[in-house]
């Protein structure tokens, strides 16, 4: 499950095609010579999924190995690449957060954009390493995913609470045994006691 | 009997020609000769029979005409292609048919009861019975051979739907895999796209198609390729289009899903709580059982205890005791030696 590039572009209608704003991508697990070519495959893809997503909508397609996610925001459009195990909706929250993040840091100065912009964004390649794991986009898979835990964790605490249990038994068991014992000896030593005064 | 029929009608008639003209005895009309095909002879001494051989006949009429039809609708089954499915006719035909074959098999029944009041009649001919038999089992084959060719027809339209269907569903599951090829291939050089980018990229690619040729930064080949596709991109980009909006939709159903897949866990999670706080009040129980009886045990093993060190006092302090007894009862004794001595 892993992210292959994540960027953000500005689709906006009346332009030709989306500039690119900004773009983070992984390519460690290729070829070194195919690096470069799959950058330029992804910015292409990238675009073209932008320009093709309307505004204040979602989109995800498949594209031989990869599914291409593309949220457009009124213009500011961001698009991640992953394999087809990184589950949708997380991928979504994702871009929902870079948009934000973006929108925050730069406000409203990418609209005048005209041409890619080269400057890297550290953030998105924070959060490209950062979102491999899907669990981290998405709040919702965290708490599921905690809350399994929590509940193997407890099935194994009534476990142990029965032997406890089952323990507490025995231990009952004997300490009954044992109070009995203390009286048969208790009247054993009384027996003694009284009969033999004289002696 | 065989299928080797002998008109005889032309000897037969001379005959009875000449019998008349001699004037003897009406000659029986006994079947003797084998004449299954006679349905010409309207003759009274025959009504049954001819009213039997009328019934045949229209049960073969009938047979032919249903296996002409069957025939029709094989073709039409045949014919049929995803975009001009002639449903309605094809269903309407088979309706006919099974309602033929269903008023044959009663004619057919009915037929074969004649047959048998025939035979119960007592007065019969072996050739009748026989002509009878024939013609029954005759007819019988021909309409189950029409039957089957019906069933056969039946299984291949079948077989022909769910061939649509599923090249329908490769069609409809394959179009934003096959729509993207189309995209990635069709956007070598995104500057000549002059048209806005409207979400109906199908408008695009149609002014794409005279500028594409113009120029040619990379590869031609490209191009050729996705000049030639885009006329068949168009249809799957609509229909992309269209899924768009189903798939708004699932994102916020999955969404949903999941919030009521974590609402269950918690749920879960508190009954769990609440079954590990009765366990834990119940053993709590135990305990204090296991406390009272420790206790008891101490008391009886300290009371025991102390009557065990009484005992053992009485025993030591008892000796003293005796000591002084046998002080006492040797001084009687010095006092007696004293009286006596």
């Amino acid at each position: 499950m892993k992210i292959t590039a994540l960027l953000v572009l500005k689709a906006a209608p009346e332009t030709t095609d989306p500039v690119i704003l900004s773009n983070a991508s992984d390519v460690s697990h290729f070829g070194y010579f195919q690096r470069s070519s799959v950058k330029e495959f992804v910015v292409f893809v990238g675009r073209t999924v932008a320009s093709r997503t309307p505004p204040s909508q979602r989109q995800s397609v498949q594209h031989e190995e990869y599914k291409v996610h593309a949220y457009n925001r009124n213009g500011l459009c961001a698009v991640g690449f992953m394999d087809d195990h990184y589950p949708v909706r997380s991928a979504f929250s994702l871009l929902n957060q870079v948009i934000d993040e973006y929108q925050k840091s730069f406000g409203e100065t990418w609209r005048s954009a005209k041409e890619d912009s080269s400057q890297p964004w550290p953030y998105l390649a924070d959060a490209l390493t950062k979102f491999q794991d899907p669990a981290e986009a998405d709040k919702l898979l965290k708490i599921q995913r905690e809350l399994d835990e929590t509940k193997i964790i407890l099935h194994k605490t009534i476990d142990s609470v029965l032997a406890r249990g089952e323990k507490l038994d025995s231990l009952v068991e004997k300490s009954s045994d044992l109070s009995m014992a203390s009286q048969m000896f208790y009247k054993q030593a009384k027996k003694t006691n009284s009969c033999c005064t004289i002696l | 009997m065989g299928s080797t029929f002998r008109d005889r009608t032309a000897e037969f008639h001379s005959l009875s020609q000449t019998l008349k003209k001699i004037g003897a005895a009406i000659p029986s009309v006994h079947q003797a000769e084998s004449d299954p095909t006679s349905s010409k002879r309207s003759s009274p001494p025959g009504s049954s029979r001819s009213e039997f051989n009328k019934k045949a006949s229209q049960i073969g009429l009938r047979i032919h005409e249903t296996s002409q039809k069957t025939a029709r609708l094989s073709k039409l089954a045949k014919e049929s292609s995803i975009f001009n499915d002639r449903t309605l006719e094809i269903q309407e035909l088979t309706v006919l048919i099974r309602n033929d074959i269903t008023g044959l098999n009663m004619a057919l029944s009915d037929l074969q009861t004649l047959q048998n009041m025939e035979i119960a009649d007592g007065s019969y001919s072996h050739d009748k019975v026989g002509h009878y038999t024939a013609v029954c089992d005759d007819l019988k084959t021909r309409l189950m051979g029409a039957t089957k060719q019906f069933q056969d027809v039946l299984t291949a339209r079948s077989e022909n739907m769910k061939a649509h269907e599923n090249r329908k569903q490769l069609f409809s599951a394959k179009n934003a895999a096959v729509d993207n090829q189309n995209n990635a291939k069709a956007v070598p050089e995104p500057p000549p796209w002059s048209s806005s980018s409207t979400p109906s990229g199908s408008l695009q690619q149609q002014p794409l198609l005279p500028p594409v040729n113009s120029g040619a930064p990379s590869g031609s080949q490209l191009r050729r390729r996705s000049a030639i596709e885009n006329a068949p991109s168009q249809q799957m980009e609509m229909s992309m289009l269209q899924q768009t909006v189903p798939r708004q939709e699932s994102y916020s159903q999955n969404r949903a899903v999941a919030l009521h897949s974590v609402e269950s866990t918690i749920t879960e999670l508190s009954g769990i709580f609440t079954h590990l706080a009765t366990m834990v009040t119940q053993q709590g129980e135990l305990a204090i059982r296991i406390d009272d009886n420790m206790d008891e045990s101490l008391v009886n093993v300290e009371g025991a205890r102390s009557a065990l060190l009484q005992h053992l006092t009485r025993i030591s302090s008892n000796r003293w005791l005796m000591i002084k007894i046998f002080a006492v009862i040797i001084l009687f004794l010095i006092v007696f030696l004293f009286f006596v001595a």
